[in-house]
């Protein structure tokens, strides 16, 4: 190909990936309304939205006006259209269970999930892949039966099991790590919790300049981050370590060896990005699973995030929490797995973007 | 045959001829449809028990047979193991004892007691029989919903195809857990609830894997020569695709055996699940948390009661570990390119 048409494959295939990527936005609007539609018909199957707003003070007029102000007395369809049009204003409903509205208590506890689930991501997407490509390169020794051990156990260890496994060995029998929290109490009693733009201890604290909070963060950080990222390390590592083995065995590696080249270059040239392909598609699955596990590790740990909100918002049927809740997290799943896909037909030329 | 001549007994012998070549008839169409039958059935039978074999020479599959065979033996002889008390729900763990009572000390229940003084061992036994049915109801309705769903959006296309599909879009689009739990906290807390739960978010996996597998069956030579010599499209569907297409569902429904059993164990630990004191291990490690990590005494001595979360947590363990095992077995050996 001349330096022109090599330009203008470019341009096709840009073209191609940018209406690719508009026509899975527009495909998550239908995804969110139905999930909002089936989560909302739930609630309102299961209790009176109404009690949000009740006390017993109240008297039967008052009862009535709120049910008049919150359209709780019109058809089903009516009330999940104004649910929606507030949604799009900004008027996520009322939290019960914190005593704020919906959008200021995800707001409060989205960067405790947000932090825990990228720093557990970073985590596993690293070792997955590094696990995975030294097990493959080391096929059938020592190195790769033990991580064939760790991958078996990291998909059926329960996560809430693991959590308190290592919450007893290393808390209460060796006294290493923190029991519960994002950070020392000593730093919430003196009114020094980083406060900073991000909501991200991690950052908050560095911007602070206070490097010793930093350290209480991480340290906090560790063992939950530990234990939600096993299971996402236990899957990339075993699809890392099958595409590697697949790449290994394909012609032009070995007309590489063949070449002369050593092994180390044969690697890191020719195998490792290859194989990281089929990797990236399960990054955004195991990103769920993450999701799903952050909701159990923050239990464990009494991590005050999203997750544990939803669950003590469940327990007292609250329901604008729970109608938030699903509607992020679906957000966020559906977001992360098209930025997933995106990567994948940018880094895999031959996937037909349909 | 020895008669008199004449018309009568030529017209019975000829009766009697045509009611043997009759019966004859009759008994070779059977003794062909058994033929039939033997020589469809010779080549599947042949390769089970190739695949058995092949089971059985892959030590890591055979660990799992025998994982998943201790706790499947377990939640049968349940009764006999733990034989429940009086006319009282078997599921519900006797809690007549003291907390707390070490494992292993003899005239006490052999697995210690736990919170609110259960026994661990009966709890144990039981809560095998609830994983092993909750997990094999479970995966079973949702992959036979998911087949039919599945089998009927990759055939018939078109539009039928994009509203299923779309439709399993939506319960894709939220981890399976938390979906499970948004459903479940709207029911009333028990196993049948529970279990409806996971129905609901496990069918669309289902659905998907089947229509993708019966895309692709749908162009094959067979199916074209199936249609070419007039098939209905039905049958073309549910003898030709449907058969065709089971072995990766196989695997998959291996595989979320232990799966269900970690998310059932996940909403009965978050309490979503079961009542406290009902026979599941994931509840079990809820109602023992607390003590988990706590000094308690007994006869003088102190103890950190490991074994309130230790025995069901092995218990699963075993149980999904197994599964996995077994998965990844048929896995190799239902696919024919990882033969070699």
């Amino acid at each position: 190909m001349d330096s022109y048409s090599v330009k203008r494959f470019g341009q096709v295939v840009l073209m191609r990936l940018s209406s690719y990527i508009i026509r899975r936005l527009l495909l998550i609007i239908p995804v969110i309304i139905g999930v909002t539609l089936i989560v909302f018909m739930l609630t309102r199957i299961a209790g009176d939205p109404a009690a949000a707003y009740i006390n017993e003070k109240m008297s039967e007029s008052q009862i009535e006006q709120v049910r008049e102000k919150y359209h709780l007395n019109e058809p089903i369809w009516d009330q999940y259209l104004y649910w929606f049009q507030g949604i799009l204003q900004g008027d996520w409903g009322w939290s019960k269970t914190d005593s704020k509205p919906v959008l200021d208590a995800i707001a409060y506890h989205f960067p405790a999930t947000f932090e825990l689930a990228l720093v557990a991501m970073v985590l596993s997407v690293f070792i997955g892949i590094w696990l995975g490509t030294k097990s493959a390169i080391r096929k059938d020794k020592l190195f790769d039966h033990g991580t064939r051990v760790v991958s078996l156990f990291g998909v059926s260890i329960p996560v809430f099991l693991l959590g308190l496994l290592l919450l007893d060995l290393f808390y209460f029998q060796l006294h290493l790590f923190p029991i519960h929290g994002r950070i020392s109490e000593s730093y919430v009693v003196a009114g020094t919790v980083p406060n900073g733009p991000t909501g991200f201890y991690l950052i908050d604290s560095l911007v602070a300049g206070d490097f010793r909070m930093f350290l209480d963060v991480v340290w906090h950080l560790i063992l939950p981050a530990i234990t939600l990222s096993l299971a996402s390390i236990a899957v990339i590592l075993r699809i890392q370590r099958n595409s590697m083995l697949e790449v290994l065995g394909l012609d032009y590696v070995k007309t590489a060896r063949a070449k002369g080249l050593d092994e180390r270059t044969v690697i890191n040239v020719h195998v490792r990005k290859n194989a990281l392909i089929p990797t990236t598609t399960v990054i955004g699955l195991t990103f769920g699973a993450l999701l799903g596990g952050a909701v159990l590790t923050e239990s464990v740990f009494a991590w005050p995030g999203l997750g544990r909100w939803s669950v003590s918002s469940i327990g007292r049927m609250d329901t604008a929490s729970i109608l938030g809740f699903c509607m992020l997290v679906a957000l966020v799943y559906v977001l992360v797995n098209l930025i997933v896909d995106i990567v994948y037909a940018y880094l895999d030329p031959r996937v037909r973007l349909g | 045959m020895i008669r008199g001549s004449g018309w009568g007994d030529i017209l019975v012998t000829a009766n009697e001829k045509m009611s043997n070549v009759r019966v004859k008839d009759k008994l070779s169409t059977e003794h062909r449809l058994i033929d039939n039958i033997k020589a469809e059935l010779k080549p599947r039978l042949k390769e089970w028990r190739n695949s058995w074999s092949m089971i059985r020479n892959n030590w890591t599959a055979m660990a799992g047979v025998i994982m998943v065979g201790f706790i499947v033996f377990v939640a049968l002889a349940a009764p006999l193991l733990a034989p429940p008390h009086g006319d009282r729900d078997p599921l519900q763990i006797p809690a007549d004892f003291q907390f707390p009572k070490p494992p292993f000390q003899s005239g006490e229940p052999i697995f210690g007691t736990g919170a609110n003084g259960i026994d661990m061992y009966y709890g144990i036994v039981w809560g095998a029989r609830t994983t092993v049915t909750t997990s094999l109801y479970v995966v079973l309705t949702a992959a036979l919903i998911g087949l039919i769903i599945g089998a009927i959006a990759g055939y018939y296309g078109g539009k039928v195809d994009e509203i299923l599909m779309r439709l399993t879009d939506i319960f894709l689009s939220m981890p399976a857990l938390i979906m499970a739990m948004a459903i479940a906290s709207i029911l009333s807390r028990s196993l049948e609830n529970m279990m409806f739960a996971l129905i609901i978010v496990w069918w669309p996996a289902y659905a998907r894997l089947i229509r993708g597998q019966v895309l692709t069956i749908r162009e094959s030579t067979y199916v074209e020569a199936a249609k070419a010599i007039g098939a209905k499209r039905n049958r073309i569907l549910f003898r030709h695709i449907v058969p065709n297409s089971i072995s990766p569902l196989i695997v998959n429904i291996t595989l979320d055996l232990g799966a269900v059993a970690l998310t059932a164990a996940s909403l009965s630990y978050i309490g979503f699940g079961v009542q406290p004191g009902y026979a599941e291990w994931g509840r079990m490690i809820s109602d023992g948390q607390n003590w988990f990590m706590s000094i308690v005494y007994y006869n003088g001595v102190a103890y950190n009661p490991w074994w309130v979360i230790f025995f069901p947590g092995i218990m699963i363990l075993i149980f999904t570990m197994g599964c996995s095992l077994i998965g990844d077995g048929l896995r190799d050996i239902l696919d024919p390119r990882s033969r070699r």
